[in-house]
């Protein structure tokens, strides 16, 4: 946690004090021409200015927990139990810490294109509770499993099909291509699970840093403003089109985030987002579980899975989060966001963790080069003899 | 405890970061006093237009050919045009004795009330026309915010300066003195005029 933190300051310190000298060539001058606000949490959902960078950083909490499976909520406690039995478990989670600090830089080569990379460190800790034999053989109720690295690196370029004014565009539909990157470890193992022989197997799904997998992103955003009022919507799909290195691949992803933001004050606002996300189960096992038992009681790959955690059936379903918060400017060309999240309704292949609640804190700065029109201004017309 | 080496290289950053920050606003500062004015290859006509008022009447461009004019182009959501505006009414102040005039074309497509409010609070006494359709912005192909363009008293674009300026700076007042060569504004080289 105090790492995630550290280096989330050091980040966050970083971009500051490397952008300052830039914001000097400020020359006082507004262009809308990205199509003024927009949430920083929804990737692609904006673009920096025409030859200027926009860097972010980010920190999230999430916490997950109870179980769930459809729309019903399970206790953690009734999946404990003799793995011959269906449905029950040697080591269930009861609850999920994730914290992640996230890293994007964005550069506009005309009005009409950006190009966006992002990338993130993740922290995640999962409280196991054991089974009375477990419990017994181990001397203790359960443990914290935990992993950490580095998450996938993406890459996103942001085109406008349309917009219907340069200065200031009201209304503005732009379509968005990237490809996530496999940065993200597939190959993390338990490093303090209390139970003999489980230490340095692979650990879980869901505590892997990444998809393993070259993905296709796709997507289009829209997004109009009634100025105080800014409204938008954008659809995203991540593609899970071919197995990583341990035989599986993640399920397909789709995201709809609507959103709606009242510009209460020149530097403040307030945002209310509905987030869509659906994701698909797991295709198949990892090859440490099909070959070498990992997950399995016994390390017996015909054996039950000793946690629902490695059935790759138990991930994916459909959610809606509703997200609320502000944005706020301290400074000429930062901006500072706190978001805080919630699902209103879930419904996921389980059991599984359900997600409880999350809180992100966002702050970018706009970096104008010797090419923007915030460092010499808009061009003198040449129709009117400039 | 031993500090960990990034919470020691974020200590160092914050650092730096405070004591730079007045340096970059005073290079800010003096950037802005400079006009930068852009002045014309060829002198051409300023685009006529035909605008109202905040109180209804409407105003042509041409109603104030015999004046130099400042024509400025703002929003109330242009953080830098509000930022500008203080300075422009204290060189309006000035110099509108001598004939000197300023209009200022709101482009907002609404919030005229809010136009209203700004006008009021900062006690702005220059003529502020409403383009809520785009056209005069248009025809002086507006690209950024604030953009200003000085007008001489024949009615010719004389000038283009684009973003804010500290108006009532003396290099801007000079610069200005320097566009209008043909007019008489003996304010403007005074220095004690601030």
């Amino acid at each position: 946690m105090k790492r995630v933190l550290s280096i989330f300051f050091l980040v966050l310190n970083l971009t500051v004090w490397f952008v300052q000298s830039p914001v000097e060539a400020y020359v006082g001058l507004c262009c809308a021409h990205c199509g003024g606000n927009m949430p920083m949490n929804i990737p692609g959902g904006g673009i920096p200015e025409t030859h200027e960078f926009r860097v972010k950083v980010g920190q999230n909490y999430m916490r997950m927990g109870p179980f769930r499976s459809g729309t019903t909520d399970v206790s953690t406690t009734s999946l404990l139990g003799v793995p011959t039995q269906d449905g029950k478990f040697v080591v269930a989670p009861s609850e999920m810490r994730m914290w992640m600090t996230m890293a994007s830089v964005a550069y506009s080569f005309t009005d009409r294109f950006a190009l966006m990379a992002m990338t993130g460190y993740r922290y995640n800790e999962m409280d196991m509770e054991f089974n009375a034999l477990a419990n017994a053989a181990t001397g203790s109720n359960g443990f914290t499993m935990k992993s950490d690295g580095m998450s996938d690196f993406k890459v996103m370029g942001k085109y406008r099909l349309f917009a219907d004014d340069d200065l200031a565009p009201t209304n503005q539909l732009s379509a968005i291509v990237g490809l996530s990157f496999p940065t993200g470890e597939v190959d993390s193992r338990f490093r303090n699970n209390p139970i003999p022989g489980v230490n340095d197997t692979l650990q879980p799904f869901r505590m892997q840093q990444g998809s393993g997998t070259y993905d296709p992103i796709l997507g289009l955003t829209f997004q109009t403003a009634k100025d105080p009022y800014w409204f938008g919507l954008n659809a995203i799909y991540t593609g899970r089109w071919m197995d990583n290195e341990q035989g599986y691949h993640q399920g397909q992803e789709a995201k709809v985030d609507a959103y709606a933001m009242y510009q209460f004050h020149p530097k403040a606002l307030l945002e209310i987002q509905l987030n869509f996300h659906h994701e698909g189960q797991y295709s198949n096992e990892p090859d440490a579980q099909r070959f070498e038992g990992a997950g399995h009681v016994g390390f017996n790959p015909a054996a039950p899975f000793t946690s629902p955690l490695f059935n790759p059936d138990f991930y994916g379903g459909t959610k809606l989060n509703i997200t609320g918060g502000f944005q706020y400017q301290p400074f000429d060309l930062q901006i500072v966001e706190l978001l805080v999240s919630t699902p209103i309704v879930q419904n996921l292949h389980g059991p599984q963790l359900s997600e409880d609640w999350r809180i992100m804190f966002n702050y970018y700065v706009e970096i104008p080069t010797k090419k923007s029109r915030r460092y010499v201004g808009t061009k003198a017309p040449k129709e009117l003899g400039f | 405890m031993k500090t960990p080496w990034v919470s020691r290289l974020s200590i160092i950053f914050i650092a730096i970061y405070i004591v730079l920050i007045p340096s970059f606003i005073w290079a800010q500062s003096e950037f802005s006093a400079n006009l930068g004015i852009v002045e014309p290859r060829t002198i051409k006509q300023a685009p006529d237009f035909a605008l109202q008022t905040l109180d209804g009447q409407t105003v042509k461009l041409s109603d104030f050919k015999g004046k130099p004019v400042l024509l400025n182009f703002w929003a109330t959501w242009c953080e830098a045009c509000k930022k500008e505006f203080p300075a422009m009414q204290r060189l309006y102040s000035h110099l509108k004795d001598d004939g000197f005039e300023i209009i200022a074309v709101s482009v907002d497509r609404r919030n005229r009330d809010r136009i209203e409010e700004f006008v009021k609070a900062y006690g702005i006494d220059f003529p502020i026309l409403l383009d809520p359709q785009q056209k005069a912005r248009r025809d002086y192909f507006i690209r950024g915010l604030p953009t200003s363009y000085l007008i001489d008293s024949a009615g010719d674009l004389r000038g283009f300066i684009s973003g804010a300026r500290a108006w009532d700076h003396i290099a801007s007042r000079k610069a200005l003195l320097n566009i209008f060569k043909n007019v008489r504004l003996s304010k403007v080289t005074n220095p004690a005029i601030k």
